[in-house]
Formats: C-alpha cells, structure tokens, sequence
C-alpha cells in the first residue's frame, strides 16, 4: 500500500468540501421533510396535549424516553473513539475521529431534545432551571431526573468544546486553501490558528486533559441516564448492573452508527485510502467485544432473577421472553448479540455491504432493547390489575421520523461545509507510521 | 544487555528466602490453630477471604496478558511477560479450592437455612462441581494460551528441562510458524477473557453473594472481576518495580511502561470506586428492605462502617490522589507502596463483604492478629509460586519477541 | 521565513539557528511534531493548572448547589434524608468536570492567545498543508546571509519586509 502523502490527504479531504452535485440538495430536501414532519407533530402535540401521544397507564414512558436513551446512546461512542481511544493511543482512530465527534455533538443535541417533548407543557421547561424565583421552589436535586439535565448539559457542553477544539488546526486548513467570503468565515472560525509551536504547546496538553475529562464523563453521563429506571423500584428496572449495561450497549449502538456513516462517506468522498479496511476492522472488532458484553448483561439479569426465586421479578423477566411483546425480546437478542458474533469471521469482517448491514441490525436491534427494557418494565409490573399494553401513535412515529431525519440532515450538512476527517491528525498517523516502519 | 541471571534471584537459600518460608509457615500454623480453637469459623473465614483474593489476583495478572495481545497492544513489552508468571498460582489456588470445602460446615450459612426454592442452585455438591469445573476451564484455557505465548518467548539454546523442553518441543513442531502461534494466542486468549468474565461472575455469586442467600445485585459479578483485574494489575506493578529496582535496565523496563501501566491502574480504581457506587446509589435509592438490609449493615452501621470507609479510602481516594501525579507513576519505589495500600484494601473489602454474613454474632469486626498471620501465609505461597516460574524462565524478564525469520 | 517539508532538517535549522546571529522566533507545523517539540525544549504548558482549579470549583459548586436547593425545602421527600450525600455526588461529579473542562478552554485561550489575528502576520499558508515554517529575523544588512543560512539547510525561502525575515522552505524528496 502506497503511503499517503500530506498533499493527498489535504486533497482528499478539501475536495469534499467542493459544491456538491445536485443530488446532494435533493436528499438535503427529503431530510427537511422529515424534519419538518416531526416539527408539525411537535406542534400538533404542544397545542392539543400530551395525551395524542400513547403513553399513559401503566406504560407512562414510550417512545420519547426510548428515542432518548436510543440518542444519548449514539452520543457516546462518538467520544469514546475520539476520547478514550486517544488515551489509549490507538492511532486506528484518527480517520474517524472528527466524524465520530460529530456525530456525538448532533446526538446530544437530539438526545436533549426529547426530555423537552416528553414535557408536554414545554413552556414550563423553566421549572427545571436551579435559579431563584418567586415560587421559592427550586428543583429537587434528590430525583434522577434532574441528575439528567445537568449530565446531558454538560454533555452538550463538554463535547461541543471538545469537537471545535479538535476542529481548530482543520479550519486554519481550510482557511489557507480557499479565498473570498469562505475564507473570511474560515479565517473567524480558525480563531488565528497558525500551528506556532506555542500554541501547539498549549493545545496538545489541553487536548489531553479534554480526553481525560471526556472519558469519565461517558460512563457517567450514561449511568445517569440509566438511572432514570434504576432508581425506581419497578421490576426489571431496579436492577444494579443497569449503569454499565447501558454504557456498554450505548458503545455498541453507537459503533454501529459510525459505521452507517462511515461506509457511504467512504464510498461517497474517495476516502478509501484513508478510512481503510483495517480502520473498518478494527470497529467490527470493538462491536464483538460490546456485543458480548450486552449479551452477558441479559444473561445475568436471567440468571439473578431466577436465583433471587422473587415472584415479581421471575414473572417480569418471563414475560419479557413469552408475553405479548416477545418479538421485541428476539429481535433485541438476536440482532445486538447473535449477529455482531459473525464478525469474529474475517471475512464477514472485510465484506463491505455485510458490515453495513450487520450494523444496520445492531442499531434497529439496541432501539428495542430500550423498548423492551422501558415499556416490558412498567407494562408488567407489581399488580396484576394494573398491567396494560402500549402502542406509540402517529405523533409519536412522526417526531420520531422527525429526529432520525434531523440527525441525517445535520450530519449532511456538516460533511459537505466542514472537513469530514481531521488531517492534521492523520498526518500525525503518518508521521508516527513512518517512525515505526523505520527506525 | 546484561544477563540477569536469576539462577541467583533473591529465592536462593538467601535471607529473603527464608522470610518468605516462615511466612507461609507461621499461616499454615495459625490457620491449623485457628481451626483447632474456639472459633473455626474466623479461620476459614480467613481462609476463603485469602483464597479469592490471591486467586483472583493471579487471574487478573494473566488476564493482562491476553488483552495485550488482543488489543495488538504495543506498549507493554516486558510487562505481559511478567504477568504471565502469576500463572504459576493457578495450580495452587485450584488446590486451595479443593480444601475450601473441609470447612463447608463454617463457611456457609446457607446449609442449614429454608431456602425456598434456590435450593437447587445452593447446595454443596452442584456448587462444588460448577466451581470446581469453572476454575478448571479457566486455567486450563490460561495454560492453553501460555503455551502458545511462551513458545513466542523462550530461547532454545538454554539448557532445556521440564516445562521448557515441552514449549522448545511445541516451538519446533510448529515449525517457528509465528503467525501461527499468533492466531492461536488470539484464540485462546479470547476464550480466556470470556471464561474469566463468566467465572469470575459465578465465584463472586457462588462464594460471596451467596453467604446472605437473600441478597441480589446483578452487577456483583461483573464487580468480582474488575476487582480481580484491578488487584491483579497492583500485584503486576510491584513485581515490574521490584525487578527494575533489583536489574535496572536490564530489565528492559522503562519510565515509560510505569507510566502507562500506572494509569491503568489509575483508571481501575476509578472503574472500582464507578462500580461500588453504581450498588450502593441503586440499593440506597430504591431503599427496599430485601436489598437495603446489607447494605445497611456494611456501611452504615457501627463498626462496619469504619471499615466500609477504611475500605473507601484505600482503595479510591488514595489512589486517586496519589496518582494524578504524573511523576509518582514513573517511580517504582513509590508504586509498590501505593499498590500494596490498594492491595490491603481489597482483602478488607473482601471482609467487609463477607464478614458480616459470616460472622453474624460478633460484637465487632472480626479482624485480628491471626487474619494478618494468614493473609502473609498466603502472600508467601504467592511470592513462592512467582519466583519459581521466572527462575524457571528467566526470559520473561527480558522481553524480547522473536521476529519472523 | 524558511519552509521545510521534513521534521529532520527542521530540528537542525533551529538548532543551527539558536547559535547563530540570527534571532529565532518560531516554528510553524501544519500538526505537532514531537520531534520538533523535543528540539525547541519547551517548558511544560499550564493549561493543567486552570483545569485543575476548574474541577475544584466545580466539585464544591456542584455539592453546594445540590445541598443549597435541597435545605430550603425542609422536609423529608420519599423517606431520603435532607441532605444525601450519596446521590448528590452525581450533581457533584458532573459539576466537576464541567469547570474543570471550562478551566481547560480558558487555559487553552488565554494562554496560546486565541482568538487572535496576530499570529497571522508573518505566515505563510502553506504552513498548514505540509510545511513546516522556521521564521527568524536578522539585521538588515544581514538578510542575504541569512537566505543563505536557511538554503543550506535545505530550504525554500519566503521574505516578509516589515520583519525581514528568510524562511527557508525545504522541497519534499
């Protein structure tokens, strides 16, 4: 494999950026539709009441939570590749570090979104705010749910800082190639970054101690958020293996995701050279691991609840497995355990459309563990007589179309206005290559 | 680079030789007493409290060397070496096991209680055997994959007895086919890790858990092996500093590698102190009696909960502070007192687990003289068993890889 | 301003250059080079300081805020105690890495001086595709000397007049 040249790289990456064909304003078109329709659900719902929604007794959270988790989910892998990994030193990061990121900041914005939806009277969203007022109420600090709003702020805080400032030494790029109204946009947003060896200076330990930061915020922030069930007592959500469950399973999600995006990007922009098979590998790899990790989850949370002979806990879980939502529990087995195992085999490993579609499943599949885990738990609870079904409806499909759109529409976006890959790092890569294939 | 010759390491006839005997014999001795006494119960509650610590310990070590080679990890050189002579514990401690249970009487609560319903799970002889089978597979899937890993390792030009005319026999029928060998340590490597994660879960329900039958939490098993991980890696540093100490460079061990393995063990305790608290915030905020009752009594009332917080302390807070230092890190000297700390903190955590479902009638914490006796019995039989395996084969300390030829 | 495309003959310019007449006054890289790092023996950023004093003010701001909100409503709420540490360390973790990241980005501007358009004076764009700039100034009866110095070491030159200063620019091999 030839290696790749700064040149190249700069190339590759900057001819993204050129005036797109015209079927990149069509897909750009049917994207705003779809937000659009989840934008006119919204409104529809904020003028009629949360009732259009299908949540009510007993299942009181549907849709909205399970798209929140979904998002928040998506979110984390983001950092971890560009965070964790970076402590890790694992350089088979830097190609899809920037688009990962990306991706994080986009999730969280959509993931913060829902809480606001599920509020119904989002004119009250004030009451959730720690400042004095003459109510003389402030928030309780003692409920998970506000635990959530100061994680999921922070979240969107943290990785908004953490991506522009990834981004800085790309847009200084970006800058120096292009002339008139881009680059005086360029040349704001670049803040004068000229790569001055005192500002490297300063960067690189800045970026650091970004990563540091980033790292225990990701398991953190999804603890939090798995809290939001765990500290109920509702059966099959008062569970202690919640918090590292779902970070594991939002890793998995989210690695999935990357890939969704990865692969057609790839394709799209001629990036092969750069995003190589061994970086595609390397992802599949990781899922195994999460995917084994979510496996062991569900079968401990099996195990324990026959071993704790607890009737409550035992009728949960088998209904889980037998009720009337039971195809939801096989889709949610069978697609983010069974299938990723398939990437142990090389060859499914390095077959492009296979890892599309694999990926593809993991995420349609960690979208139902949340339904499974959120509406089987309060569908089937303590009392017999209060046990019920649940069925989102047609407001609830359409903002959930409306967010998935939104996400799609933003990430478009950003890959055709900002450099989809970070060069400055993949010409560290290079230089650091070349230092091990040569010394 | 200078040979070290560990025919002459500090485990022949010399003085430090002679500690480490009396070490585990004044433990044997205490333990014989303390079974023969008033009160067998706090003997082999020392026993089983000593046994899983050391055993997951050496678990934990062996486990560093199979994520380093399937995360293709580069960084540890020597270190995964070093690890894998923690192996040499495996034997014991599966010895160990056997012996656990000529103290079934005292050990477990259980034996005599209604247990409506998990008897089926929780009783003598299906435990025995689901343990005794779990411990088998996991160390022999260890051996499997050191029988691979050495055979990347070992110098054929030694004088060739024992284990190492077995690994220079396997290395030349593979026909110094390194790829080969690599694939296969990939292989046996994965299948470690699985078999610790799920063996590791079911010692820490079947042997912890399970003293308070009543008691539940899904993450226990997950929490058993990230401690063993976390220990594990301790005991790893303070055998990588005691060696730099001793040979220096020789060692082929630099700041470099205490620095990044210092921040793992940075990041473990973090990941520890993430997990206790993930129970405790769960059980504390659900507050429901079946679940709260243990939880209670280990940390908030007197007596356990000076302990729970000693526990806290040495295994968090110290660590933590102690090691944002970058420096502190790079320096052996310091590392082996951190880590011992940490070390002593998780045998009291194993206490403070145990105890009180063991010991349910004492007045105070059931720590003494004689639990400190046998925990040294124990590092004795340890250090032994360490010692041995790298005299045995001195070339895991100078780690070099044999390059394909 | 000398352009260089290769690491090496950067570290051997500014060696040569901080023992010669001509004054030093920066490199510019298109990413960092630890070797070139290394080379210009910097000391030790303070960025970690001002995320550190970040995280501590964050940690009390989060266990006060927690504990302030919670004191005013003076009764016992789902049979927790009024003031529970063990969930307010979440309010209080999350608080800490908030200011301790925001320590960070002060850090990080107040101390490289971004945003600034000053950096930009004497700059070539080409310092960020895949040269490097070595940027030193001299006497003004010096200057074709100093072009020399820097063609030596294997590099393009690009003068900027206020300054007067030579880069040499390296071509890639």
């Amino acid at each position: 494999m030839a290696q790749l040249t700064y040149d190249q790289i700069d190339q590759t990456i900057l001819d993204s950026l050129n005036p797109p064909k015209k079927g990149y304003w069509g897909i750009v078109a049917v994207l705003l539709l779809g937000v659009l329709i989840g934008a006119a659900s919204w409104v529809y719902q904020i003028f009629i009441g949360i009732g259009v929604g299908g949540q009510n007794n007993p299942v009181a959270w549907g849709t909205y939570l399970i798209n929140f988790v979904f998002w928040v989910g998506i979110a984390h892998s983001g950092t971890l590749i560009s965070a964790i990994l970076h402590l890790f030193r694992a350089g088979w990061r830097n190609p899809i570090a920037r688009a990962a990121e990306t991706m994080t900041v986009f999730a969280v914005c959509i993931a913060g979104l829902f809480p606001f939806i599920h509020l119904g009277r989002v004119w009250l969203v004030h009451y959730m705010l720690p400042i004095p007022t003459q109510r003389l109420l402030w928030p309780n600090f003692m409920s998970p749910l506000m635990f959530d709003v100061i994680a999921i702020s922070t979240y969107l805080i943290v990785s908004s800082l953490f991506w522009y400032t990834g981004l800085l030494p790309d847009l200084a790029v970006v800058r120096d190639r292009s002339t008139g109204t881009r680059h005086k946009i360029f040349k704001f947003l670049s803040l004068g970054w000229t790569g001055a060896h005192e500002q490297w200076r300063h960067y690189s330990r800045s970026y650091l101690f970004f990563a540091a930061l980033a790292t225990p915020l990701v398991i953190s922030v999804h603890s939090v958020v798995s809290w939001d069930f765990a500290l109920g007592i509702t059966p099959g959500w008062h569970t202690t293996i919640f918090a590292p469950y779902f970070v594991a399973g939002a890793i998995h999600s989210g690695l999935a995701m990357v890939m969704i995006l990865m692969i057609p990007l790839r394709k799209i922009f001629n990036y092969q050279k750069i995003i190589t098979q061994n970086v595609l590998e390397n992802v599949a790899k990781t899922i195994v691991f999460t995917g084994l990790i979510v496996g062991f989850a569900y079968a401990t949370e099996y195990f324990i609840a026959w071993y704790s002979q607890n009737i409550v806990e035992m009728e949960s879980f088998r209904w889980r497995a037998t009720g009337e939502y039971r195809w939801g529990f096989f889709i949610m087995v069978l697609f983010n355990t069974m299938f990723p195992m398939l990437f142990i085999f090389k060859k499914i490993r390095r077959t492009i459309p296979l890892l599309f579609g694999i990926c593809l499943l993991v995420n349609i599949g960690m979208w139902f563990e949340r339904f499974v885990i959120i509406v089987g738990g309060v569908a089937h609870g303590f009392s017999p007589h209060a046990w019920g079904l649940y069925a989102p409806t047609l407001v609830e499909y359409g903002i959930m179309l409306g967010s998935f759109c939104l996400f799609f529409f933003l990430f478009i976006l950003f890959v055709k206005h900002l450099p989809s890959i970070s060069m400055t790092e993949m010409k560290e890569t290079i230089e650091k290559g070349a230092l091990d294939h040569g010394a | 680079m200078k040979e070290i010759n560990t025919q002459e390491s500090f485990l022949q006839k010399t003085l430090r030789f002679w500690i480490v005997i009396a070490f585990v014999l004044i433990g044997f001795a205490t333990f014989i007493y303390g079974v023969f006494g008033p009160h067998p119960e706090r003997a082999w509650q020392a026993y089983l409290i000593n046994f899983l610590l050391w055993s997951g310990m050496a678990q934990g070590a062996v486990l560093f060397s199979t994520v380093m080679h399937l995360t293709k990890a580069r960084w540890s050189g020597p270190l995964a070496g070093l690890s894998e002579s923690f192996s040499a514990f495996f034997p014991l401690s599966f010895v160990f096991f056997l012996l656990l249970f000529l103290g079934k009487t005292h050990l477990f609560p259980w034996l005599n209680e209604d247990l409506a319903g998990k008897e089926i799970w929780l009783n003598i002889p299906f435990l025995f055997w689901r343990d005794f089978f779990g411990l088998l597979i996991l160390y022999g899937i260890g051996f499997a994959y050191l029988n691979q890993a050495l055979q990347l390792k070992l110098d054929p030009n030694q004088p060739q007895v024992g284990i190492r005319k077995l690994i220079c026999k396997r290395w030349k029928q593979n026909g110094n086919n390194i790829e080969r060998i690599k694939n296969r340590m990939t292989i046996w490597g994965g299948l470690y890790i699985l078999a610790f994660a799920l063996v590791l879960s079911l010692i820490g329900y079947d042997l912890i858990m399970s003293m308070d039958p009543h008691w539940v939490s899904t993450l226990f098993g997950a929490y058993n092996f990230v401690k063993a991980f976390y220990i594990g890696l301790g005991a790893l540093i303070i055998l990588a500093s005691v060696f730099y100490l001793r040979y220096g460079e020789a060692s082929g061990l630099t700041s470099s590698h205490f620095h990044d393995i210092g921040k793992l063990f940075f990041a473990f305790s973090l990941l520890w102190a993430d997990f206790f608290y993930v129970q405790l915030v769960v059980i504390w905020y659900g507050n429901i009696s079946e679940e709260a009752h243990y939880v209670i009594e280990r940390t908030m009332l007197a007596d356990w909960n000076s302990l729970a917080w000693t526990v806290l302390v040495l295994c968090f807070v110290l660590p933590f502070i102690v090691l944002l230092n970058k420096k502190v890190k790079t320096k052996p000297i310091f590392m082996i007192p951190i880590c011992a700390v940490v070390i002593i903190g998780i045998w009291l955590e194993h206490l403070l687990l145990l105890g009180p479902a063991l010991s349910h009638n004492s007045d105070s914490i059931p720590l003494g003289v004689s639990d400190g006796l046998i925990f040294l019995g124990f590092f004795g039989v340890m250090t032994i068993a360490v010692t041995y395996f790298l005299r045995r084969l001195p070339e895991l300390v100078r780690y070099m890889e044999k390059k394909a030829a | 301003m000398g352009l260089f495309t290769n690491e090496d003959q950067v570290v051997c310019t500014v060696g040569a250059l901080k023992k010669s007449v001509y004054q030093f006054h920066r490199v510019n890289s298109p990413f960092l080079s630890h070797k070139i790092m290394a080379a210009l023996k910097l000391r030790k950023s303070a960025v970690g300081w001002f995320t550190l004093a970040g995280g501590v003010i964050g940690f009390f701001s989060g266990f006060f805020l927690a504990i302030y909100t919670s004191v005013q409503w003076n009764l016992i709420v789902g049979g927790k105690p009024i003031v529970a540490i063990i969930p307010f360390i979440i309010v209080g973790f999350e608080a800490t890495i908030l200011f301790a990241v925001f320590g960070n980005v002060i850090g990080l501007l107040t101390q490289a001086r971004i945003p600034s358009y000053k950096w930009l004076k004497n700059y070539d764009p080409r310092c960020s595709g895949k040269h490097f700039g070595v940027l030193a100034s001299c006497k003004p009866g010096q200057v074709d000397e100093l072009k020399d110095f820097f063609q030596k070491q294997g590099g393009e030159i690009r003068e900027f007049d206020d300054k007067r200063q030579a880069k040499p620019q390296s071509h890639q091999g």
